[in-house]
């Protein structure tokens, strides 16, 4: 009856991993970057102050999401999405792209696994 | 098209929309009721429009869901009043006097006479 | 025809082309996969043009809208499947509609989403009460023209324009992996049933009567669904090739729908900002109240239930109740808290399932001598009509197998 046992694992193991929490590390990849280019217009005097807060606001409600749902919250990555949310609200645009990029090297190396 | 005359009653009858002779919408040709005896011509009886008609069209499941839903009330439309069958079926008289909107009249006391442009 | 009354009708055509779901896709797509999609989105507009010419051909000359017709072609029971399924589809795409307008007027005014959801709710009711359907399809669709600024911010952005053409043919980009290769998949499926929603064609045949369209109107119909369908899509487009621009190369998704704006702010500032949440507001407005009335009209047109905003609410009550029930059933869905985007890719998911089973009678009726006399579909109709109804068919197939081996785009 072992055998039955094979797509259990096969099924916990899809279920969990880095692989699992890819969608999630796309997400947060995408949510720093939407805030670096929000900070980024912002500083330029592009956008509205409450447009600025609204949106800094579903990206800071979205990446907690994104990061209650990570099935490996001590990996390295789960540590750069909560090194995000520790932004400031006014963080500068770099910073922010450099998380960006960070999330977006862990996203590459897991598609190409 | 004619209201007399040969029919194919499933694809030129049943499911068609009715009208009254004011054009307002009086509901489905839900089924259909036929006279006739062996070795006769049959013919259209009446047209059968409510829930109540859906008997022996749909599973018993989803009949018992629809008879809760929406009770199992059946008009009966004698084929003289057909005028005409197309696209849909024209009646000759207006649907109040065949028993046609009853519900629409019962929902209509619902509903405020106010404010619409 | 009268100039002015067709003039109005493209105008309303192209404002009220863009909803939410289309907003959400068009920027992921170009941020995902640069102008390569953008033949998507004329594939699906081309289809659009044809399905909602024979629709409102069909509501022209039979005088009876799909969904009447739809139930004699289909009968009672695999009717009443394509019912529940369209109603299903309808009410989570009116859902992500007024959860978009929550969305949309948060950013303009910092007030809580929930209020924003029930205040969206009674204003569209509101304007469905009191005004007759010609001027509620005019109001949303002409303000929605506010949505041209994303086509004038493209122009600004200086983009690569042959590789923004050269989008427009049917391709797939060299160099994916397998999994970019499923996502794209996903996106091309998704952005066929973006546009072409199933409650698209039951809002214009049933605008068609209310409008007392008739053998006259056939040239208005046809110009409507080819320029004014046509000129909407570039909207859309507009909003894939900013994205391809300004987002891809920052890695920007995007994942909230209000990102979206900035392609009109980033070169026109705050004025560009407010044209677009305008825009975005009045154009997912106008589909709010399209998605609403189209179940309405579904479910009176199935049981043959008098129906219709040319009338007064009292003089169809239960198509009244019928879109006061839906826009509640909306609101509830908002307010348990689910995101707009899960929503969005619900509402495109179980349209495109639905989709064949929407498009088969319209086809098989417009083809019908016997209802549709000389106006019957001739060859080219024929033709493109059932190679889109191919396309929607394999697509729906695809539909759930892909959206579960990309996470819904996403992975």
């Amino acid at each position: 009856m072992r055998w039955l046992l094979l797509p259990l694992l096969l099924l916990a193991a899809c279920s969990k991993g880095p692989e699992a929490d890819l969608p999630y590390i796309s997400q947060a990849r995408s949510l720093a970057a939407e805030w670096a280019l929000i900070n980024e217009q912002a500083s330029q005097g592009k956008l509205t102050p409450t447009y600025i807060e609204t949106m800094r606001n579903s990206v800071r409600e979205q990446l907690q999401t994104s990061a209650k749902a990570l099935s490996e919250p001590q990996s390295g990555y789960a540590k750069e999405i909560q090194a995000v949310l520790k932004e400031p609200d006014g963080a500068r645009p770099e910073e922010l792209r450099a998380h960006a990029a960070r999330l977006k090297q862990v996203e590459d190396s897991l598609e190409s696994a | 098209m004619s209201a007399l005359g040969h029919l194919k009653i499933v694809s030129q009858l049943l499911d068609l929309p009715i009208i009254d002779k004011d054009e307002r919408s009086c509901g489905i040709v839900d089924d259909v009721e036929l006279e006739g005896r062996p070795g006769k011509e049959m013919k259209v009886a009446a047209l059968l429009v409510g829930p109540g008609a859906y008997d022996g069209r749909m599973p018993a499941w989803l009949l018992w869901l629809t008879r809760q839903i929406a009770g199992d009330r059946m008009a009966r439309v004698p084929a003289d009043q057909i005028d005409e069958i197309g696209a849909v079926v024209k009646l000759k008289s207006c649907g109040e006097d065949l028993g046609l909107h009853q519900v629409e009249d019962k929902v209509r006391a619902w509903i405020p006479r106010k404010g619409a442009l | 025809m009268n100039p002015l009354e067709l003039t109005l009708g493209i105008m309303t055509a192209v404002g009220g082309f863009v909803d939410i779901s289309e907003l959400v896709f068009a920027a992921k797509a170009g941020s995902m996969f640069g102008y390569a999609l953008i033949w998507a989105f004329v594939l699906g507009t081309i289809g659009m043009s044809v399905f909602g010419e024979m629709s409102g051909r069909v509501a022209a000359i039979a005088k009876q809208p799909v969904f009447n017709l739809m139930r004699h072609r289909l009968g009672l029971k695999l009717g009443l499947v394509t019912l529940i399924g369209s109603l299903i589809s309808t009410l989570i795409t009116c859902a992500a509609e007024v959860g978009g307008m929550a969305l949309i007027l948060n950013y303009l005014t910092g007030l809580p989403y929930p209020l924003l959801a029930v205040a969206s709710v009674i204003v569209v009711s509101a304007s469905m009460w009191v005004l007759p359907f010609k001027w509620i399809e005019r109001t949303y669709g002409l303000l929605g023209l506010m949505m041209i600024v994303f086509a004038v911010a493209v122009v600004a952005i200086h983009p690569p324009w042959a590789k923004l053409i050269g989008g427009a043919v049917p391709q797939v980009p060299s160099g994916l992996s397998s999994k970019e290769l499923l996502n794209y998949s996903y996106f091309i499926v998704a952005i066929l049933s973006a546009v072409l929603f199933p409650y698209e064609s039951y809002f214009y045949s049933s605008g068609g009567i209310e409008e007392g369209w008739g053998a006259k109107d056939l040239l208005t119909n046809r110009v409507t669904c080819t320029v004014g369908f046509g000129l909407g899509s570039l909207l859309a487009i507009s909003i894939l090739a900013a994205s391809a621009q300004l987002f891809g190369p920052l890695n920007v998704g995007p994942e909230i729908p209000g990102t979206s704006a900035l392609e009109a702010a980033i070169p026109f500032g705050r004025v560009g900002l407010m044209l677009a949440l305008l825009g975005m507001l009045f154009a997912v407005a106008g589909a709010a109240v399209e998605t609403c009335m189209s179940n309405a009209y579904a479910v009176s047109q199935f049981f043959g239930w008098e129906w219709g905003r040319h009338a007064k609410p009292w003089e169809a009550p239960r198509f009244t109740l019928a879109w006061i029930a839906v826009m509640l059933l909306a609101l509830l869905i908002v307010l348990t808290g689910v995101d707009v985007m899960s929503l969005v890719e619900y509402a495109v998911l179980f349209s495109i399932i639905v989709l064949p089973l929407t498009y088969l009678p319209l086809m098989l009726l417009a083809n019908d001598k016997s209802y549709m006399r000389e106006h019957a579909n001739k060859w080219l109709a024929k033709g493109l009509g059932w190679l889109f109804f191919v396309i929607v068919t394999c697509a729906a197939i695809a539909a759930i197998p892909l959206y579960l081996l990309t996470s819904g785009g996403s992975g």
